[in-house]
């Protein structure tokens, strides 16, 4: 019994060694098959550097071989041109921010990355490379591209720390309907000029129609209103979570939530709410508008595009089931530092080649043929071109099926306005577009970039009371007249007061340097 | 000393095989969870990507101050008190759960209420959080329609009025854990000596009086180790059940923030790694002070079922 025992033991050790040496040694060849092109690389007579592209896709991410197709393509140019070769890893829109942390983290090797609304925070926990002197020598296209002004947008402490996007940046408030509906309660959506125009309409609506919520929210917990309130300047804050705010032309901060725009608009909502005209639960549900509008259930949304509303409602109706949508403007666009760095590039401090990633950087602005292989993969294979340059997915292909494309990110690598449209937008679109970067009110305090390094306890607790009460507020699941007292006492202990004192005090540094 | 050496010879060789097989074992809970450990620093620091964990500046404890700043009260009270009543009150079910299951009998019926009961154990608290939502959605949930309506009340705007909340998540947690947890009470159960129970039906118990004066003072040891267990995680909550069934609504807040989901709202927008790694020091810290506390105790009351 006690040999039987000892087989036993001997034979279940051998076999856990075994395994275990069977695991190492099935990963040993993929390093060695690493390092060897790693060391042909080097060995090759004009010495070419590599880095790492890593972008966000709300696509499917494709798989390494279609991956490697597409490098090899951006390659052949970038070896040629600047002596660069481009490793992509593209990861998904819901991990980037996690991810890129984790990996500069880590070490992983990352030369460029974007930062997704966190300017500050990329910038304040070192994340960003110096480009000050960089960009002189290795993107001078980029910056006489995009110019002073914008660039501005991602300087901190007189360094420059990123590049912004070029796109698009004027977000115009819009009401998104159903024209169907529209038409057969002949409501003339045109006369709607603004927030409070809507209101009726919601009413008419609700009444041909008693079981419909006409207005659906954007996204959970926002209806899209807070976008309404002309002429704030978020001063680097999340649209979604405004701290302290410039008004107008006032240089003074104040408190978004003492403002009485502010309070109006909840009472608006307030009534919507009330009146049954916006879905119940609008401060909770995890259904998207576009979701939502493709039921029967809902008539229109509010939100902020910076496209022009046609083209808006063209390139919505396919992800809202086919319906036809109409979408008119009601309010004007407004530019501030978030709406311009609120996607910008970076160079990771932690980078070993940051001349050659800010070279590649300059392409993905100033080449069309490396941004639309970037975003539309290989001509013919991913895409087709027609004779007029629209671009549209090969015959029996879609979004969801071709090889490569990233086509959903467009507008988030470099330069926007390099690359192919897509078939069934209008051309006259990117001339609007670009006209309203140049055209739309900018904010007397743009270019100014607010560290919250030093007052990140009150930051923290703040954001917190904001999530408690700011979607119920917008989406008038909750009473303003007793919750926006108690909201802003709230706001009062966690330190609004401190936040809003140093964003005073840094803007007026900023002003007396300007 | 000569018998001794050879004592501990023969143990290593006894014992060396079974020690190779835990080995695995050993090396994966030492990296996944004695290397980790050095994050603590982390806590201390003012984290730059540039100067790595050890080269970054130290910031004494201005991590942990965000935890005390506001509604640190309302946080802790609500983290210490969800997790009492669920210790108390998922005993207690799970116990008669588990009595209730062995008194069945017929083999047939006990697998199909066990795996029953179990099921709701292996869905996510997304999917849970969904079924919730079917009951309580203000436009078109069960409850508001169907239930509400029958008795001809008023309808409720469920996720926005907090008092029903503390109900429903014990509710929900016990739906979810019941059945799970009353699996070990059951193997104890079983493995109590039948001849007493039938000592015990000889002297004129009843069943009722077997189960007070047999069943239930014989699982006191499982007891007693499960919730020593169960205190030790007294300050974390299980993120799932306070985020995702509540839906994160903010009106709810006041009774359904806790620890983890606090820190989770604040460091969502700032990804401050500093902070985090504050939160988690903190909660261990006290964690380990409870259990000790609780272990003295035990060991003060009854000195047999204390941990060590």
């Amino acid at each position: 019994m006690k040999v039987f025992k000892k087989i036993i033991v001997f034979v279940l050790t051998a076999t856990m060694v075994f395994s275990l040496s069977a695991c190492s040694k099935s990963a040993a060849p993929e390093t060695e098959v690493k390092q060897e092109t790693g060391t042909t690389a080097t060995e090759a007579p004009k010495k070419i550097e590599k880095i790492v592209y890593s972008y966000a896709t709300f696509n499917n991410i494709p798989d390494e071989a279609t991956l490697g197709s597409v490098e090899e393509a951006i390659n052949q140019i970038t070896r040629e041109k600047i002596g660069v070769e481009v490793e992509l890893l593209p990861i998904a829109i819901f991990d980037y921010s996690s991810n890129i942390s984790l990996a500069l983290q880590g070490g992983d090797k990352v030369d460029l990355f974007e930062s997704l609304g966190d300017f500050n925070n990329a910038v304040s926990s070192d994340m960003a490379y110096d480009l000050t002197s960089l960009i002189d020598t290795a993107a001078p296209e980029t910056k006489a591209l995009l110019g002073q002004d914008l660039l501005n947008a991602c300087v901190k402490e007189g360094k420059l720390y990123g590049i912004p996007t070029y796109k698009p940046y004027a977000l115009t408030p819009m009401v998104i309907y159903k024209q169907e509906i529209a038409t057969e309660l002949g409501i003339d959506m045109t006369q709607v000029k603004n927030i409070t125009d809507l209101t009726d309409v919601l009413r008419k609506v609700k009444a041909a129609y008693p079981d419909m919520t006409p207005l659906v929210p954007v996204q959970t917990g926002t209806s899209g209103v807070n976008m309404c309130i002309p002429k704030v300047d978020y001063l680097t804050d999340d649209y979604f979570s405004p701290k302290g705010i410039l008004m107008g032309d006032n240089m003074s901060v104040v408190d978004y939530y003492g403002t009485t725009e502010f309070s109006d608009l909840c009472n608006l909502t307030r009534t919507w709410y009330n009146e049954g005209l916006i879905l119940q639960d609008a401060a909770t549900t995890t259904s998207t508008s576009t979701e939502l509008m493709s039921s029967d259930n809902s008539f229109c949304y509010v939100a902020s595009y910076s496209y022009p509303p046609e083209d808006t409602a063209a390139s919505l109706e396919a992800q809202c089931g086919g319906i036809d949508l109409g979408a008119v403007q009601i309010g004007d666009a407004y530019l501030d530092t978030t709406s311009v760095n609120a996607l910008s590039w970076m160079v990771s401090s932690t980078s070993k080649a940051p001349e050659a990633a800010l070279k590649f950087l300059n392409l993905t602005f100033t080449d069309p043929e490396i941004i639309n292989l970037l975003i539309y993969g290989i001509k013919d294979r991913d895409y087709v071109l027609d004779a007029e340059g629209f671009v549209s997915y090969p015959q029996g292909l879609d979004a969801t099926t071709v090889p490569y494309t990233a086509q959903l990110s467009c507008g988030t690598l470099g330069n926007f306005f390099l690359m192919y449209p897509m078939g069934g937008t209008n051309k006259d679109s990117i001339a609007w577009e670009e006209e309203q970067n140049v055209k739309a009110a900018k904010s007397p305090a743009m270019g100014f970039t607010f560290d919250s390094g030093e007052v990140e306890t009150e930051y923290t607790a703040v954001t917190n009371v904001i999530q408690q009460y700011l979607p119920g507020l917008l989406c008038g699941s909750i009473d303003p007249q007793t919750a926006i007292p108690e909201f802003r006492d709230k706001l009062t202990v966690a330190g609004l007061d401190t936040i809003i004192a140093a964003k005073q005090s840094q803007l007026d540094a900023w002003l007396a340097q300007k | 000393m000569k018998t001794v050496k050879n004592k501990n010879n023969r143990g290593l060789t006894k014992n060396g095989p079974l020690l190779l097989i835990a080995l695995p074992g050993i090396a994966y809970l030492f990296i996944n969870n004695y290397i980790p450990m050095f994050g603590v620093f982390l806590a201390f620091k003012d984290y730059s990507y540039v100067k790595g964990i050890f080269g970054s500046d130290w910031s004494g404890f201005d991590n942990f101050k965000y935890l005390f700043k506001q509604d640190a009260f309302i946080i802790v009270r609500n983290t210490l008190l969800y997790n009492v009543s669920f210790i108390v009150i998922g005993t207690i079910a799970a116990i008669v759960v588990a009595i209730l299951m062995c008194e069945l009998g017929e083999r047939f019926r006990v697998k199909f209420f066990q795996s029953s009961m179990l099921l709701p154990n292996l869905l996510s608290w997304v999917v849970i959080s969904f079924i919730g939502f079917a009951f309580l959605n203000s436009d078109t949930g069960f409850i508001n329609n169907s239930v509400i309506k029958l008795f001809g009340g008023k309808e409720v705007a469920w996720y926005t009025t907090p008092k029903y909340w503390p109900v429903i998540l014990v509710l929900v947690y016990l739906w979810k854990s019941v059945g799970y947890s009353s699996i070990i009470y059951m193997a104890s159960i079983s493995g109590i000596d039948k001849s007493i129970f039938e000592a015990a039906k000889i002297d004129g118990a009843t069943k009722l009086k077997q189960i007070r004066h047999v069943t239930i003072p014989l699982l006191k040891p499982t007891v007693i180790i499960l919730t020593l267990m169960a205190v030790g995680r007294i300050f974390y909550s299980d993120f799932g059940l306070f985020y995702q069934v509540p839906m994160n609504s903010g009106a709810l807040y006041d009774v359904t923030q806790t620890i983890d989901t606090y820190v989770y709202h604040g460091l969502m927008e700032l990804n401050n790694i500093g902070m985090s790694a504050a939160a988690g020091l903190y909660q261990s810290v006290i964690g380990f002070v409870l259990v000790m506390i609780a272990n003295t105790v035990v060991r003060k009351v009854d000195n047999e079922n204390a941990l060590f």
